[in-house]
């Protein structure tokens, strides 16, 4: 299966089972947990299930397309289910049988695994998935998103898209794999992960990214007071994205970096609770 | 009468909850049954990663059955002036369901008062169980539990399923959205679907038959037997850790083991490196040739029986490759540069906030331990070992496969020193100096290492202490607890005759060299907090809290307390050991006011019971001295909080010359009046008293001995 196959069974997989296939968010995040669709959406008594390809960038993982697995840009397949319903993990199983995987002819386990990201002021409690010892996909309960409880509880399943497609085409380089007839991800993102590690890591500007971080957390507060919850959303995933890239350059020290996650908790945490009013302002004038 | 089965079925359990979860399930179950007279058989408790289940047998069918007397009103407030119950009366008949003419007068302590007798009990076990089981559900104890869907109720994991059967009779349970029935499931993938348990003693075996071991121990047994049998099968033995079995058990419902291998080139790392990869990251079984190296082979225990083993097998194989490629990487890469070079990379490694770097950190370390050589006596070899050891202390935090592997400190710096061509005697120093890692690993072999580890926990307890860091209550943010624990055990281990404050005071002295102050406070508060430590590991070999009160009054050195409340344990199992200590504490409480310098003037002695007690002085003091000598002989060093490796001889003798003083003490305290006017009498026996005390204090501050 290829590549994009994969992304396509997935989709109409997901599709069939009452998810909205969204289009991946066009601003730079880590995880597609980040996005609006699942961090804003997983707040409040609506429910909601979303499904997509999630392009994510984590600059401190690049390896100069080194290392097999790790890159600083990747995709998810991420699926966020709420409220969780019961039977999550027979319908995330059937989900293997589409792309090909028949777990009963596999060890698939779920092992325990909890998931916290402190920038969003989230935590949830879950496992990872293993097939064969390979971890394929994370699946988490999230208990609190920006500092909320969540009610009801939405579950999220995130596959490692390249780890799955190098286990079905049986080669040991995700830039092996094919994406599709005649394509490799190595044609298509080898020079992207090279130029970009060698950004990351040796020619970012530290200076800029202090200032535009700063420039970005001035921005989003000065949206959230105006109830522009959704702008100054997108001004959030770009100030954690200018502290990523800060972090990668190893230009913080244990304190500094210690601070600038609070602040982009603060961040999360007040974008939550400014939804959460939006959403019951709009629930009145209903 | 009936058995009861009662099964929990959840999506998967975090393995280190599968036997905490199923122990609390059968103590939940077992005191509700009590609270709720329902006599029963033997419990037994199961649990796989999918179900937490008890088989109570021959439940009562009716709880016991019993009068309950409650008293109401006094006979005197009981009638009117016409011999008509009062108001009071009728009110407390009708509330316990009893006609007021079916009150009793019956005659207690406070007078006479009325009675009512009353039949309770007897209620159907099976109208008992659907709330019991509801709530043991509901409030079953852990440590972090979760809430799923719309469920408000938390518990590990999602209920997915819930079995209740009294007989062949289903309960009707409801709880997190879920309804019990007769239904269980049976293996995920060999046995999908529903399984119907027909009776709760067919609980097992039905199971059996669906692919799943319910029970933890025979489930352990049959795992470890399927690890050896493949092993076995090329000649070879998979390396016993009880941690690892305990957690593959707890990660499948029922055990296949898998052999793999990889490549023989990943043999040149060392084995712990290997090791560390395949039981931490993996949970694989590393396998050896028979007692001897490791070999390029694993067992993985697969959760399913697959029809093909070979496609699984490439699978464990694969992951495995793929990190020890990155483990060698880091191999090759860590040891282009010395182990010298690494330890520049500590000044980019914060301790933690105003405390400066690992560098800075480590420096003061090694004053530490320069400051301890002399009172430690280390010999020209350690001094030498030392110095070799401490440039490179903790160097390998700044190399690669710590920083990917951070349970490899130690153990990377001894691999790299000796790469680079130092003695085993300086890889083993730099390795022990930061043991013990937790409360079950080893402790420092080599009195070097020894050195470094105490040096090291003394810097990190006084640095936080210093700067407000000291956790509160149960949590132990900064791991000051785990620290200090090690530290004492380290000290015993050595059995080190110089006091925790010695070590602390070195350590506040380094702290000095880099221009910080460490209060006289922060010292005194660090050594409670150490002392605490000693408290409750003796406390873990079942020395009671008071004997440990006494033994480490005075903060001697770790091992002399040690020695002491294992001595004084002993000895309280005599029995005139409590009369002894109670007369010991009249003689303390008067010898409190003796003046501190006073020498004894037999002279002064002016009533016949006053010699006899100064003679009995040195036999006593003896008597002591020869305890002492015999805890120091029998009772070597060993880890604390594990119990001393021998145990002591009996205590007999040597306590009944101690205790020869019982008599002229007890004649002297009750005979003799102290408080005389006569300054210089009086000043003389207090005197007496205090030399009584302090020879029988060399044991410990008696007076802190329970039952005084």
């Amino acid at each position: 299966m290829r590549f994009q196959d994969l992304i396509l069974s997935l989709d109409r997989f997901w599709a069939n089972h009452g998810c909205v296939i969204a289009t991946p968010h066009d601003t730079e995040v880590g995880a597609g947990t980040f996005y609006p669709t699942t961090f804003l959406r997983s707040l409040g008594p609506r429910p909601w299930r979303v499904a997509g390809v999630a392009p994510s960038r984590r600059p401190a993982d690049g390896r100069y397309g080194d290392n097999p697995y790790r890159f600083q840009y990747f995709f998810q397949y991420q699926v966020v289910l709420k409220p969780s319903p019961a039977d999550v993990q027979e319908v995330y199983l059937q989900s293997l049988y589409q792309l090909g995987i028949d777990p009963s002819r596999h060890d698939i386990r779920f092992v325990e695994d909890n998931w916290e990201s402190p920038t969003l002021g989230a935590w949830g409690l879950g496992w990872e998935v293993w097939m064969d010892g390979m971890e394929i996909t994370q699946f988490t309960y999230f208990q609190q998103v920006g500092g909320v409880d969540c009610r009801p509880v939405p579950v999220e399943l995130t596959y490692g898209l390249e780890r799955i497609a190098m286990y079905l085409q049986g080669v040991s380089h995700g830039f092996e794999v094919e994406a599709a007839p005649g394509v490799t991800m190595g044609d298509l993102r080898k020079q992207f992960e090279l130029q970009h590690s060698a950004y990351n890591f040796e020619h970012s500007d530290p200076d800029l990214q202090r200032k535009l971080f700063d420039a970005f957390e001035t921005e989003a507060q000065r949206l959230l007071e105006l109830e522009l919850v959704y702008p100054a959303y997108e001004f959030v995933m770009k100030a954690s994205h200018a502290f990523n890239l800060l972090d990668a350059r190893g230009v913080l020290s244990q304190t500094e970096r210690q601070n600038y996650v609070q602040r982009l908790r603060r961040l999360s945490e007040a974008s939550a609770r400014h939804y959460l009013a939006s959403l019951e302002a709009e629930s009145e004038a209903a | 009468m009936p058995d009861l089965l009662f099964e929990i079925g959840t999506e998967e359990l975090p393995s280190w909850y599968v036997t905490q979860g199923r122990d609390s399930l059968a103590a939940a179950l077992g005191s509700a049954l009590k609270e709720a007279r329902l006599a029963h058989g033997e419990i037994a408790a199961f649990a796989t990663p999918r179900r937490l289940a008890v088989l109570v047998s021959s439940l009562a069918q009716h709880s016991e059955r019993r009068s309950e007397k409650r008293r109401g009103p006094a006979e005197g407030a009981a009638f009117n002036s016409e011999g008509k119950p009062t108001r009071a009366v009728l009110g407390f008949a009708e509330a316990n369901g009893v006609a007021a003419s079916e009150l009793v007068v019956e005659e207690t302590d406070k007078g006479r008062y009325l009675f009512a007798l009353k039949e309770v009990g007897g209620e159907p076990a099976s109208e008992l169980l659907p709330a019991m089981l509801r709530s043991i559900v509901e409030s079953l104890p852990a440590p972090r539990k979760m809430r799923w869907g719309e469920v408000e109720t938390g518990f590990v994991r999602p209920v997915s399923w819930l079995v209740a059967l009294l007989g062949n009779e289903l309960i009707d349970v409801e709880v997190a959205g879920v309804k019990s029935g007769r239904c269980t499931r049976g293996h995920r993938f060999l046995s999908p679907g529903q399984l119907e348990i027909t009776e709760p003693l067919g609980y097992r075996q039905a199971l059996r038959d669906a692919f799943v071991l319910v029970d933890v121990d025979e489930r352990r047994q049959a795992t470890w037997e399927a690890v050896r049998a493949v092993a076995a099968s090329e000649g070879l033995e998979p390396l016993e850790d009880e941690k690892l079995l305990d957690e593959v058990t707890s990660l499948v419902e029922a055990p296949f083991a898998v052999l793999g291998s990889f490549d023989d080139g990943y043999l040149e790392l060392p084995d712990e490196v290997l090791s560390t990869v395949m039981v931490h990251h993996q949970r694989y079984f590393p396998v050896r040739v028979s007692g001897g190296e490791l070999s390029s082979r694993f067992v993985s225990v697969s959760n399913n029986k697959v029809p093909d083993i070979a496609v699984i097998r490439r699978g464990y194989e694969r992951v495995l490759a793929g990190r020890l490629y990155d483990a060698r990487f880091f191999w090759d890469a860590d040891r282009v540069k010395s182990l010298s070079q690494h330890a520049w990379g500590l000044s980019g490694i914060q301790f933690h906030g105003s405390l400066g770097s690992m560098a800075e950190k480590v420096e003061r370390v090694g004053e530490t331990a320069h400051l301890l050589v002399a009172p430690l006596k280390l010999d020209e070899a350690e001094q030498a070992v030392l110095s070799q050891a401490l440039p490179i202390f903790r160097a390998d935090l700044g190399s690669g496969m710590v920083f990917e592997f951070p349970e490899l400190e130690g153990v990377m710096a001894r691999a790299y020193a000796v790469a680079e061509g130092m003695g085993a005697s300086v890889g083993g120093a730099l390795e022990d100096g930061v043991r013990p890692k937790g409360p079950d690993d080893r402790l420092p072999a080599n009195r070097v290492g020894a050195l470094l580890s105490v040096a090291d926990r003394c810097d990190k307890l006084l640095g936080f202490f210093a700067a407000g860091k000291r956790g509160s209550g149960s949590a132990d943010p900064f791991g000051l607890r785990r620290d200090a624990s090690g530290l004492v055990r380290v000290l015993n281990s050595q059995g080190w005759g110089e006091t925790p404050r010695v070590f602390l005071e070195a350590a506040a002295r380094a702290y000095e060299s880099v221009k910080v102050t460490v209060d006289e406070s922060v010292i005194d508060d660090v050594e409670r907090f150490v002392w605490d430590r000693v408290a409750s590991l003796l406390a873990e070999e079942g020395i009671g809290v008071h004997t440990v009160r006494a033994a480490t009054h005075g903060g001697p050195a770790v091992i002399m307390a040690a020695r002491r409340a294992h001595l004084l344990h002993g000895m309280s199992r005599a029995e005139e050991f409590s009369s002894f200590t109670t007369l010991y504490k009249r003689a303390a409480n008067l010898a409190d006011r003796a003046p501190d310098d006073l020498q004894v003037e037999p002279k002064l002695f002016q009533v016949g019971e006053e010699a006899p007690l100064h003679r009995a002085l040195p036999l006593v003091r003896k008597g002591i001295a020869e305890l002492i000598e015999l805890g120091r002989e029998s009772l070597a060093p060993w880890d604390l909080g594990h119990g001393p490796n021998t145990s002591l001889p009996p205590l007999e003798a040597p306590l009944a010359k101690v205790l020869q003083i019982k008599e002229p003490l007890d004649a002297f305290l009750d005979n003799v009046f102290v408080m005389v006017e006569d300054e210089a009498v009086r000043r003389n026996r207090l005197a007496l008293l205090r030399e009584v005390r302090d020879a029988l204090r060399a044991l410990g501050s008696l007076e802190e001995l329970e039952g005084i």
